[in-house]
């Protein structure tokens, strides 16, 4: 059930010194972090703090300064196509699934370049979410809002991705929606896909992470072992506070 | 019957017309003004290609559309790339548009010269048909079918193929169709080119149906477009279909029972009776814009 086919082929992502810029001011304030092939990496932060617009530079939706490297090549100059076409590939936040499109027409329009594998990702995605096989002939705007993570992360899944970037997926869902999406990243990542996992809920990601990167006011402050962040004090007391209470 | 024939026919080509501003403005939320001027220049291909170098009636036709697709790309890379990433690129373009469509007719006008110009009587195919009571020469039913055929070749592309399927995206979300590894860009200049194959289409047809190729052409029928896509539903090409023969029917109509003086008067009044009953047209839909 490898939903697209893509074991084996993890990449990893490398970024130095990015900065972006939103008329003058800085959204992204010189971020670095690594993500090394087949690991689950989170960025966390609170609201504002530039974990979204990281990963729309990462992706090419807006310009950057900065070197990325994906699988040791420099990315940063190409366009958000040609990024999707050799792995990169984002769930965005709010899901964005196309909602007047039917179901089948998003998961299509993932295999944008992956027109060979598009049969055999199609058999992948509804073998994972039945559901969507179940709903493909409708629009995707009738899903419920799991169900749309579901397609979201079923149409990401299509492009064949060696790098998963998630932003938010578990914005918005009820508590047991959570869960399955957080399942879904973990089965993903193990089946050999990098994952750098955006969440306002750190709990859930430093959980499920192997590193992790704290993000304040565009700025990395902190950064280490998902395990040792999920215990550090600071770090409770900044992200983890209603657990703590 | 014969007015019902002869206001299909029309309409047709209204149509098809149509059809170009409506792809572009459905996918891109764009309004291409310089479309008329496409139009006119479609027309003249067709002539150079059917008159100056003697070809095929059909290869004026295709050569038409040709020139009308390069055209389209042109208008996009000169009018409306350069102003993609600005606040206001909507406006912007729609300026810069009506600027190039300037810049066209004057072209056009250099080029061909400010006289009427006509294809040779003997150049059209001979022979009328008998239709249920309505008669309907060659020439027209040819134009018919090929205007009819365009209309739902682009029906079907923009509903079953992958090109269609990426124009839906970005129609609806072109951040969302970015992230998909759409072509964006290449995506934007095919519409520009379908639309405006569409458009020298309808200037080549148009030309064929009356006999009369001059460079003004396309301002008579700029406004009637309009009007179309808006009683059909900003952005619909099924809608866009069924406005440009309705208004081809409405027109023929009224010059055949009330007075050729009052075609335009009772066309456009329909227009505001369209829309005072169903503002978002005829298929248009109910849209709320996201602030």
């Amino acid at each position: 059930m490898s939903g697209g086919g893509t074991a084996g082929r993890a990449a990893s992502l490398v970024v130095s010194d990015l900065h972006v810029a939103y008329g003058g001011v800085e959204a992204v304030r010189g971020v670095s972090l690594e993500v090394p092939a087949g690991s689950l990496v989170t960025l966390i932060g609170a609201n504002g703090a530039g974990k979204s617009t990281t990963l729309a530079a990462l992706s090419g939706l807006v310009r950057a300064r900065g070197q990325i490297l994906l699988d040791g090549t420099e990315i940063s100059r190409w366009r958000s196509s040609r990024r999707v076409a050799e792995g990169l590939v984002q769930v965005p936040e709010g899901r964005e699934v196309l909602a007047t499109l039917t179901v089948e027409d998003n998961l299509r329009l993932g295999a944008w370049h992956q027109r060979d594998h598009l049969a055999a990702g199609l058999d992948g995605v509804f073998a994972r979410f039945p559901i969507l096989a179940e709903r493909r002939e409708l629009s995707a705007g009738s899903l419920s809002g799991g169900e749309q993570q579901m397609l979201a992360i079923a149409r990401a899944l299509l492009a064949r991705p060696r790098v998963l970037l998630m932003d938010e997926p578990s914005m918005g869902l009820a508590p047991q929606i959570v869960d399955q999406v957080f399942a879904v990243i973990d089965a993903i990542r193990h089946e050999g896909t990098t994952v750098l996992l955006v969440e306002q809920n750190a709990h859930r990601a430093l959980s499920a992470a192997d590193t992790a990167y704290v993000m304040e006011t565009g700025e990395i402050v902190m950064e280490g072992p998902a395990g040792e962040l999920l215990a550090n004090p600071r770090v409770v007391e900044a992200y983890l506070g209603e657990l703590s209470a | 019957m014969q007015q019902v024939v002869n206001g299909v026919f029309l309409g047709s080509i209204y149509a098809l017309f149509a059809m170009g501003y409506t792809l572009v403005f459905g996918v891109l939320h764009q309004l291409n003004l310089a479309h008329q001027a496409v139009f006119m220049l479609g027309a003249f291909a067709g002539w150079f290609i059917g008159v100056t170098l003697g070809m095929p009636l059909w290869a004026a036709v295709i050569g038409a559309i040709a020139a009308g697709a390069l055209l389209g790309l042109g208008i996009e890379r000169v009018a409306f790339a350069p102003l993609r990433n600005r606040p206001d690129s909507h406006f912007a373009g729609l300026i810069s548009s009506i600027a190039l469509s300037i810049i066209l007719v004057a072209v056009g006008l250099g080029v061909f010269g400010p006289d009427t110009v006509r294809f040779p009587p003997d150049a059209f195919p001979g022979g009328r048909l008998v239709v249920a009571g309505a008669s309907i020469s060659v020439l027209q039913l040819a134009i018919l079918i090929v205007a009819v055929g365009l209309m739902l070749g682009l029906d079907w592309m923009v509903r079953s193929t992958r090109l269609g399927r990426a124009m839906r995206a970005i129609a609806e979300n072109d951040r969302a169709a970015r992230l998909l590894g759409v072509d964006v860009e290449r995506v934007t200049m095919a519409t520009y080119m379908l639309s405006s194959a569409l458009g020298a289409a309808a200037g080549v047809l148009f030309a064929l149906a009356f006999n009369s190729i001059r460079v003004e052409m396309g301002l008579g029928i700029e406004l009637k477009g309009l009007a179309v896509i808006i009683v059909g539903g900003l952005g619909s090409v099924p809608g866009a279909m069924i406005g440009g023969i309705l208004l081809g029917l409405v027109e023929v109509g009224t010059v055949a029972f009330i007075g050729s003086s009052w075609r335009d008067a009772i066309a456009f009044t329909l227009l505001f009776a369209v829309l005072l009953l169903r503002p978002q047209g005829l298929l248009g839909r109910v849209r709320v814009r996201e602030v």
